[in-house]
């Protein structure tokens, strides 16, 4: 064996030497001065020893950032048990439908984490209302316990009190009286009937806000069906419309997308569309001619037309009318907003002349939504006064609002010894009953509804309740003995497939056609009134509707597509009656709407300090007021707004200015294109003979000769050959203004309510606005024509027309590829995606606001304040139940950056992340954005452009095809479609 | 020594010896305020502090808090910052170009000239900050390493481009201005005594940096001075053309212009030498300068004034000709409507202050008065206050699309603000004013046997 090497550093060391081992364990030869290093000796005789020091200090220093790092606490609670359904970050989609006693839609709801966020068209289009209805779910001023005489009680006390008090009734032989909204579902009918035989002397009234009685009755009379008949607009070549908005609120059906299906410029075949009304409606916005009248000329012109189509002479203002009827008899429409069964009946016989019945109008199939009598209405209300009713049950009514007599109604009230009124809210009505009992929500709900013959939707809650209510069906049950609505409504269709149904939310059921019997009936002539007076109509907006929703925030920012105010109701005068009376309106020095303030009496009743507005295409001599204003006990954002026009009624109306003056809250201050080509359109004929008419580009002069403007470029391309190019139609052809896209996109991107103040400083937040259009007298042409100098000419196009044409334009952020925003950014907080599309990044944006100032749009959005949990902002990003709608998916934006429209960013992503994961490629109809899929015409496109087989890709290429101010070639990739009118 | 022109006039009056000189350089700082200058103190501290509440306000409530919306996103807040950058602009005229074209005259009023940039370029430096949504994140701007991620600022933009070109143009007007001061400030710190003001004279000694008046000291300064001279002269133009640049790049009608550095450069030496005039005019009553800052200085100032507001004037014209030879109609309607539009009454103070009044000034009588001078001025400082709103509200409140079309009115706040920036301004003059050698008095010391009138009559 070798023996391992020894290493040694001396003589010393191998000699095993016991020095060495000593300096071993001695490291330092000589004592280091410890002492005089640390100078003091003091510092020994304390107890803490440097080791102590140091990790006091390591505690301190780590306690100190812990502490100072705390984050912002966020509850969030875990599924215990986690539903089956619910996958946390994936929505679930439920049909069902939607109906408040005003609108009814069949309904698609996107349900995240158990919270309904957002309404999408499910058999029918929604419109703006309903894609709203989604907040007053979340509305914290809805009831949240039975109410017995106003205070706060239980489910149990309030039935035990109902029941008793109503057996007592029954004994004594009493009237009982249930006065609901219009009933389309036939289970609750059946339940009505159900309560009626165990109480006995009980009589079911309805009532609609806005009364169809006329005709219904006119159609009783001549068809013996007390139903509205349903038009088939799609199919109709000639549309005569006397003041019937269809296009908006009238019957509330959605008959947008058979309108516009039957207006298609490329296969030449448009309707023309004759509107004949005083105040300016969407539907007289989109006619191809207006005629104005005043309300009174109504059935003096009907009769006139229908003398004239058995060949009289016709009134010069509807001759063409006359003559474009009787050439396409059978496929036209005639139809009138009156509520007099004589004028119905007029209009009856105009259409049965035509042989429209059984082709564009059907009464065998005919439409439910409508079933108000007023004439039980009135009887009842005579019944109250006379004491002779004990019992009163309301439901999804709101008489002392929506009567034009309502104090006879509150005076009824008060000789009825039992009231109950089940109820959202403890609005104007139930506020004076004994028991106000919180109704549902109908995303809380289960029910049916037969809104048209045959067919049949579906309604199933979305979610939980969320405060201790129960509808109305459960409650009817409850006072009878029974139970379990969800059971008896499964049970009412048996012969269904009730599993099925419920999935689709709808399904069709005695499909046989109802018998009708022919036109039979006495037709009186009226005489063309000459009524010098003023007259007053009340109407309908967009917005608002009979007010029912008027707590909704949403809904009274949301501009009035015609006047483009939000926040009010204001008489609408035309021109020159305001000039008449000595009325203005002016801008004050920040741009914002005054008014002046009139008394107003109608029929008796007299408004003071009214606001009156401008408003061009109102006829002369007449005046408008829109219903749904003037709530008292709506809840905090619908209170105290305007007056409230069902009170006044149609009639003549007396008007004295006076002085003072009122701040209007507009989102548009100036109404015409100012003789720019912002709109382009063009005439059917026209169009017929040049696909390109009304669309020219423009050129620019370069070394190159003529080149179109978007040719003519310093920028670099992007490439946009390979991958998703997002592009955006807008067909301004079909876009009828109707803002069901603006609801959408709030509801879809958290859009925040500002409230009217700041909407009157001009910083509405909507990141798509729809810019209305009025035409001016005065034009290019006409000012190159007789000299007007530019000063006067410009001057004179700020005028609109007393009876202008209308367009609407869809305006959102056109996601230019070459953007002005992009380049001004000093942080680039906002660049350009591979995919077309403009980005924003909220959280690097410092806010200097350069890009919007940039923005030739001028669609970019500034939070000039905090929107969220701000009290000086108390709409529903300011409550804890308002917060429940946002959309877990988009971000709410924090004060002092800039906001805009992203094409639905988050929509897109999540539709390219499902076809990654199904490896398929994007299908065409996936991508949707809120407004292209809330769009009830298809007006609105959007897709990949390199997606051969996407509609989108024909769009970009038609000749229609155009985008908004292509001079700056900023090269959007939204686009829009010329506006193409049906008129000479 | 210099030689000049015996025709010319005398740049210093009074028979003033060069001890006179120190001695009256030397007496603001030496002596005590009198009650003018409490008054004005008071009254611009007050300014001052409150607009720095106003400032407060808005940073803790959001921009909101001033008048502005989606279509006019800048009003008082860029007008301001533009007035003050150009305001800041004569002041290194006057010390760099008017050194290298050797205008002795500078001299008397350069060391003012250029307090007023540096705290005219503060002033405006303050608006890009508070204008900001977050201005809490404004460093942001910094082209600063970071671990954001691949974050880093935007070279395309032209507020990034005013943030070097200002954040330049401050830091060498100080240099410029401190290597000015080191012998005056040497001068103080040898008239302190150490006995009675020694805080004062350590100070002094701190701030003048060692000078000892040797040879080699002096020929450094001159060195120095005029690189530094040389290095200024260019900024005097970039800084107000990349300015414009926030404008001229955009695409709004009425901004999209190329005319606009041009303009704005000599805009703003227009508004500088008006500023100038207003303070000096007040300066020599205050701090008895009567005898440094004569007429004929103000002669010189207003011939320039004179040529750049008919300059000025001429740009005006050439925007709208351009306008109108454009044949784009958006341009042409965004002058119409300067003009004849809801702000008409803006584009007339603006034409009046700046084109007309200062055409005053081909009367001698005018152009050598006191009292017509200093009203001018403030006329100019007025319509050059204009001509920026003019440019930045006419413009944006009526664009293309008349649907967003709207109108600007500022708030309290906004007022707040700008006066308060005006009390800031003249917190930070008065201050200088009882500090600072006013005057670059070594310098003014080398023309006292050429231009003095001492001398001139000697002749």
């Amino acid at each position: 064996m070798t023996k391992a090497k020894k290493y040694w550093k001396g003589l010393a060391e191998i000699n095993n030497n016991p020095l060495v081992e000593k300096l071993k364990q001695n490291e330092f030869t000589e004592e280091i001065p410890v002492d005089e290093f640390l100078g003091d000796k003091e510092i020994s005789a304390t107890s803490t020893s440097r080791r102590d020091f140091l990790k006091f200090l390591g505690f301190s220093t780590a306690a100190a950032t812990l502490a100072a790092c705390e984050a912002p606490i966020i509850k969030s609670i875990p599924y215990v048990v986690k539903p089956d359904e619910i996958i946390p970050g994936i929505a679930n989609y439920y049909a069902t439908t939607m109906y408040d006693g005003h609108d009814y839609a069949s309904v698609l709801v996107k349900n995240r984490e158990g919270r309904p966020i957002k309404i999408d068209a499910n058999k029918s289009a929604p419109n703006a209302r309903v894609q709203a209805s989604i907040l007053s779910l979340y509305d914290s001023s809805r009831l949240k316990n039975p109410l017995i005489n106003n205070t706060e009680s239980d489910w149990n006390t309030a039935d035990s009190q109902i029941i008793s008090q109503l057996n007592k009734i029954k004994q004594q032989n009493g009237k009982i009286a249930i006065l609901t909204s219009t009933v389309i579902s036939p289970s609750t009918k059946k339940l009505i009937q159900n309560f009626t035989s165990f109480y006995k002397n009980v009589s079911h009234v309805e009532m609609d806000s806005i009364s169809y009685d006329g005709m219904l009755e006119a159609n009783h009379l001549a068809f013996g069906v007390r139903a509205l008949p349903n038009y088939s607009f799609d199919k109709a070549d000639v549309v005569v419309s006397f003041g019937a908005d269809f296009l908006g609120n009238w019957l509330n059906c959605d008959y947008a997308s058979d309108y516009t299906s039957n207006r298609n410029p490329e296969s030449g075949e448009m309707s023309k569309h004759y509107q004949i009304e005083s105040a300016l409606s969407l539907s007289g916005s989109n006619a191809d001619e207006r005629i104005q009248i005043k309300p009174s000329e109504q059935s003096g012109l009907l009769t006139n037309l229908y003398n004239a189509l058995s060949g009289s002479k016709a009134d010069s203002r509807i001759l063409k009318i006359v003559g474009d009827l009787l050439s396409s008899k059978g496929k036209s429409i005639v139809i009138s907003n009156s509520n007099d069964v004589k004028v119905q009946t007029l209009v009856n016989a105009i259409n049965d002349k035509l042989g429209n019945y059984e082709n564009t109008i059907t009464l065998t199939r005919p439409s439910y939504l409508k079933q108000g009598n007023d004439k039980d209405v009135a009887t009842l209300i005579k019944d109250m006064n006379n004491g002779n009713i004990s019992a009163l049950f309301t439901h999804n009514v709101n008489p002392a609002y929506t009567l034009q007599d309502s104090v006879s109604f509150v005076k009824g009230l008060s000789k009825v010894s039992l009231k109950v009124s089940t109820s959202l809210y403890n609005d104007e009505s139930a506020s004076k009953m004994t028991y106000v009992l919180p109704d549902h929500h109908y995303l809380e709900s289960w029910g049916d509804a037969n809104p048209s013959h045959g067919e049949y939707t579906l309604m199933q809650p979305t979610i939980a309740p969320l405060f201790n209510s129960r509808q109305f069906q459960e409650s009817l049950m409850v006072w009878i003995g029974t139970s379990d609505y969800h059971n008896y409504l499964q049970s009412f269709y048996k012969d269904i497939d009730w599993n099925k149904s419920v999935h689709d939310g709808y399904f069709t059921k005695n499909t046989k056609d109802l018998k009708v019997s022919s036109f039979k009936s006495k037709i009186e002539s009226f005489n063309l009134s000459k009524n010098t007076q003023i007259e007053f109509e009340m109407y309908e907006k967009i917005s608002m509707g009979d007010g029912n929703q008027s707590n909704n925030p949403w809904l009274q920012e949301l501009p009035d597509p015609i006047s483009r105010a939000c926040w009010d109701n204001y008489l609408a005068m035309s021109a020159p009656t305001a000039r008449k009376i000595g009325v203005t309106n002016w801008n004050v020095s920040n741009g914002a709407l005054n008014g002046s303030l009139v008394n107003i009496t109608v029929n008796n009743k007299t408004y003071k300090n009214v606001p009156v507005m401008i408003q061009p295409g109102q006829a002369v001599d007449t005046v408008s007021m829109a219903v749904g204003y003037g709530r008292e006990s709506a809840g905090k954002c619908g209170n105290g707004i305007g007056f409230n026009a069902f009170t006044l009624g149609n009639g003549d109306a007396k008007i004295e200015l006076l002085e003072g003056e009122y701040e209007f809250a507009a989102t548009q201050l100036h109404h015409t294109m100012m003789g720019r080509e912002i709109i382009k359109e063009t005439t059917l004929a026209d169009f017929i003979k040049d696909p390109q008419s009304g669309n020219h580009k423009e050129t620019y002069s370069t070394h190159k000769g003529k080149q179109p403007a978007d040719m003519v470029t310093l920028w670099d391309e992007h490439d946009h050959s390979t991958g998703h190019f997002w592009n955006m139609s807008i067909d301004l052809t079909s876009c009828l203004g109707c803002s069901s896209c603006v609801i959408s996109c709030h509801a879809e991107n958290n859009v925040p309510v500002v409230g009217k103040e700041e909407i009157r400083k001009s910083r509405d937040m909507h990141w798509l606005r729809i810019d209305r259009y009025f035409s001016s007298d005065m034009t290019k042409e006409l000012s190159a024509k007789e000299k007007v100098s530019p000063i006067d000419m410009y001057s004179e196009m700020e005028e609109p027309s007393v009876n202008p044409e209308v367009a609407f334009q869809p305006v959102m952020c056109q996601h230019c590829n070459h953007a002005p925003c992009e380049t001004v950014c000093p942080v680039a907080a906002t660049s350009h995606s591979a995919e077309g599309l403009n980005h924003m990044a909220y959280n690097r944006c410092v806010g200097t606001r350069y890009c919007a100032n940039n923005c030739p749009y001028k669609v970019r959005r500034f939070n000039w304040f905090q929107y969220s949990d701000n009290d000086k902002f108390d709409f529903n990003m300011n409550d804890d139940y308002g917060k429940m709608v946002l959309n877990p998916d988009v971000v709410v934006r924090s004060r002092g950056v800039i906001e805009k429209c992203s094409m639905c960013i988050q929509k897109i992503q999540k539709v390219k992340l499902d076809a990654k994961k199904s490896g398929k490629r994007v299908k065409d109809e996936d991508a949707q954005t809120a407004c292209s899929s809330a769009c009830p015409t298809n007006a609105i496109v959007f897709g990949d452009v390199n997606d051969d087989k996407h509609k989108v890709q024909a769009l970009k290429k038609d000749p229609r095809a155009y985008k908004l101010l292509e001079h700056l070639n900023t090269d959007p990739s939204v686009f829009y479609q010329t506006k193409i009118r049906n008129k000479a | 020594m210099q030689k000049e022109a015996e025709i010319r006039d005398p740049l210093i009056l009074g028979n003033k010896t060069y001890h006179d000189i120190t001695v009256d350089v030397a007496r603001p700082v030496e002596g005590k305020a009198n009650k003018y200058w409490w008054i004005l103190f008071s009254l611009s501290l007050l300014l001052f502090i409150w607009g720095v509440l106003c400032i407060a306000y808005t940073i803790g409530t959001g921009i909101g808090a001033w008048g502005l919306n989606k279509t006019v996103n800048w009003a008082w807040d860029i007008t301001n910052f533009v007035w003050w950058i150009g305001i800041g602009h004569a002041g290194t005229l006057i010390s760099a170009v008017l050194l290298l074209f050797r205008q002795k005259w500078r001299m008397a009023i350069n060391r003012s000239a250029e307090a007023m940039t540096i705290f005219g370029v503060v002033q405006a430096g303050l608006f890009p900050l508070i204008h900001m949504g977050r201005p809490w994140l404004a460093y942001w701007v910094l082209p600063i390493p970071n671990q954001f991620g691949s974050l880093w600022v935007n070279f395309n933009s032209p507020l990034l481009w005013d943030v070097f070109a200002i954040s330049t143009y401050l830091s060498v007007s100080v240099v410029f201005w401190y290597i000015g001061l080191i012998p005056d400030f040497a001068m103080l710190r040898d008239r302190m005594s150490s006995t009675l003001s020694p805080m004062k004279k350590k100070l002094y000694a701190f701030l003048a940096f060692g000078w000892s008046g040797r040879a080699k000291h002096w020929q450094r300064f001159e060195e120095v001075s005029l690189v530094l001279a040389g290095l200024a002269t260019p900024l005097v133009f970039s800084v107000h053309s990349i300015v414009s640049m926030d404008f001229a790049t955009s695409v709004i009608p009425g901004w999209h212009t190329t005319i606009f550095p041009p303009y704005f450069v000599l805009g703003a030496l227009f508004s500088g030498f008006a500023m100038v005039e207003t303070l000096l005019i007040i300066m020599r009553k205050v701090v008895s300068l009567e005898a440094y800052i004569t007429i004929k200085h103000v002669e010189y100032m207003n011939v320039i004034i004179l040529l750049t507001g008919s300059l000025v004037g001429t740009a005006y014209i050439t925007e709208l000709f351009m306008a109108w030879y454009s044949g784009v109609e958006f341009e042409q309607y965004a002058f119409l409507n300067r003009a004849t539009g809801p702000y008409w009454w803006a584009y007339a103070i603006m034409m009046t202050c700046n084109v007309l009044t200062p055409q005053l000034y081909w009367f001698r009588s005018i152009r050598t008065s006191f009292v017509a001078t200093f009203i001018l001025s403030i006329f100019v400082n007025i319509g050059m206050w204009f001509e920026r709103f003019v440019i930045i509200v006419t413009s944006l409140h009526r664009d293309f699309l008349p649907t967003s079309w709207t109108m600007f009115s500022p708030t309290f706040i906004d007022i707040g603000i700008y006066l308060g920036t005006i009390g800031f301004f003249f917190t930070l003059f008065l201050m200088y004013a009882r500090t600072f050698p006013v005057i670059a008095q070594a310098e003014l010391k080398t023309i006292l046997k050429s231009s003095g009138s001492e001398f001139k009559n000697k002749k």
